[in-house]
C-alpha cells in the first residue's frame, strides 16, 4: 500500500522522479524505467508541464492532487497514479522534478527523458509544446497545451479534462470510467 | 538557475497581487506604484515578470472589449 508519511521504509525503492525510456512499439505505458516503476495496471491521471512555469502548472497539479485525494477517500476504488511529464527536458532533470513534485500529492511522480523521448510521449497525447526564446539569464518559457489525461490500466487514453472542469467534476468522471471499465 | 520553489512562487504571486491591486487603485498609473513594482520585479524571475505583465495587459484589453465594445474593422471592398 502506498505510504503517505514523509519517511521511506528502509530498503523500499520508491522514486518520485525517474528517467523514462519509451518503448515505441507499445506506447508509453509499457515503457521500461530506471526507477523500477511501471504504470500498466494502474489508472493514471497525467499532466504535461515544466517546473519553471509561472502559475498554470502549479494550479493544474493542485487540481490533479485534489482529484486523486478525493478518489483516495473511497476505499473501494483503485489508487490512481498521478504523473507529471516535463515538456522541458533540457532543464527538468530527475532532481528538478523530484524537488518540484514534493509540493503536490505524495504519490505524484515526475518523468523526464531525452528530448526525443519527451517529444514522442507528447505526440501520443497530441500535446503542443514550444519553447520560447532564451533571455539574458538563459531563462525561457515553454508554451504548452493544458490538459489532464486519464489513462486506463490497459494503457489506453480514455478522457481529458481542461481548466473549466472542477476537481469534483473530474473525480466524478473518473469514478464513472472506473465503474464502466471492461479490461481488454 | 533552479526553478522557484513553492515558497518563492507564493512570494512572487503575492507581490504580483499587491502590484495589480495598486494599479487597480491608481487607474493603472504605474508612477504611483513604483515600490510594489520594484518588489514584484525583485521577487519574480524576469520571465515571470514579463509573463504576468502581458497577462494583465491582456485581461485589461479583454475587459475593455467586453465593457466598451469595439467597432469591427471594415472588410475589403468586393465588387458585386
Amino acid at each position: 500500500e502506498d505510504g503517505l508519511g514523509d519517511s521511506e521504509p528502509e530498503g523500499k525503492h520508491r522514486s518520485s522522479a525517474s528517467h523514462w525510456t519509451v518503448s515505441f512499439l507499445n506506447g508509453p505505458f509499457s515503457s521500461r524505467q530506471s526507477g523500477c516503476q511501471d504504470f500498466l495496471g494502474r489508472w493514471v491521471l497525467l499532466y504535461f508541464g515544466f517546473t519553471h512555469c509561472p502559475d498554470i502548472c502549479p494550479e493544474e497539479l493542485d487540481t490533479l492532487s485534489a482529484v486523486v485525494s478525493a478518489l483516495d477517500r473511497d476505499p473501494a476504488l483503485p489508487r490512481l497514479q498521478p504523473l507529471f511529464i516535463t515538456v522541458d527536458p533540457e532543464r527538468d532533470d530527475v532532481a528538478a522534478l523530484a524537488r518540484y513534485v514534493r509540493d503536490f500529492h505524495p504519490r505524484l511522480v515526475g518523468l523526464t527523458g531525452t528530448p526525443e523521448e519527451v517529444q514522442h510521449a507528447g505526440r501520443d497525447f497530441r500535446v503542443y509544446a514550444s519553447a520560447g526564446p532564451k533571455d539574458e539569464d538563459g531563462d525561457y518559457m515553454v508554451d504548452h497545451s493544458v490538459l489532464l489525461y486519464l489513462v486506463s490500466p490497459d494503457g489506453l487514453f480514455l478522457d481529458y479534462y481542461n481548466r473549466t472542469k472542477s476537481p469534483e467534476q473530474i473525480a466524478d468522471s473518473i469514478r464513472n470510467h472506473i465503474r464502466n471499465h471492461v479490461p481488454l | 538557475m533552479a526553478a522557484p520553489n513553492s515558497a518563492q512562487r507564493k512570494a512572487c504571486w503575492d507581490a504580483r497581487d499587491q502590484l495589480w491591486q495598486c494599479l487597480d487603485d491608481n487607474n493603472d498609473k504605474i508612477q504611483s506604484c513604483q515600490q510594489v513594482q520594484g518588489d514584484f520585479e525583485a521577487k519574480c524571475p524576469a520571465q515571470w515578470v514579463k509573463y504576468f505583465t502581458k497577462r494583465r495587459d491582456f485581461l485589461k484589453y479583454k475587459e475593455k472589449m467586453q465593457t466598451e465594445g469595439f467597432t469591427p474593422a471594415e472588410g475589403p471592398q468586393v465588387n458585386s
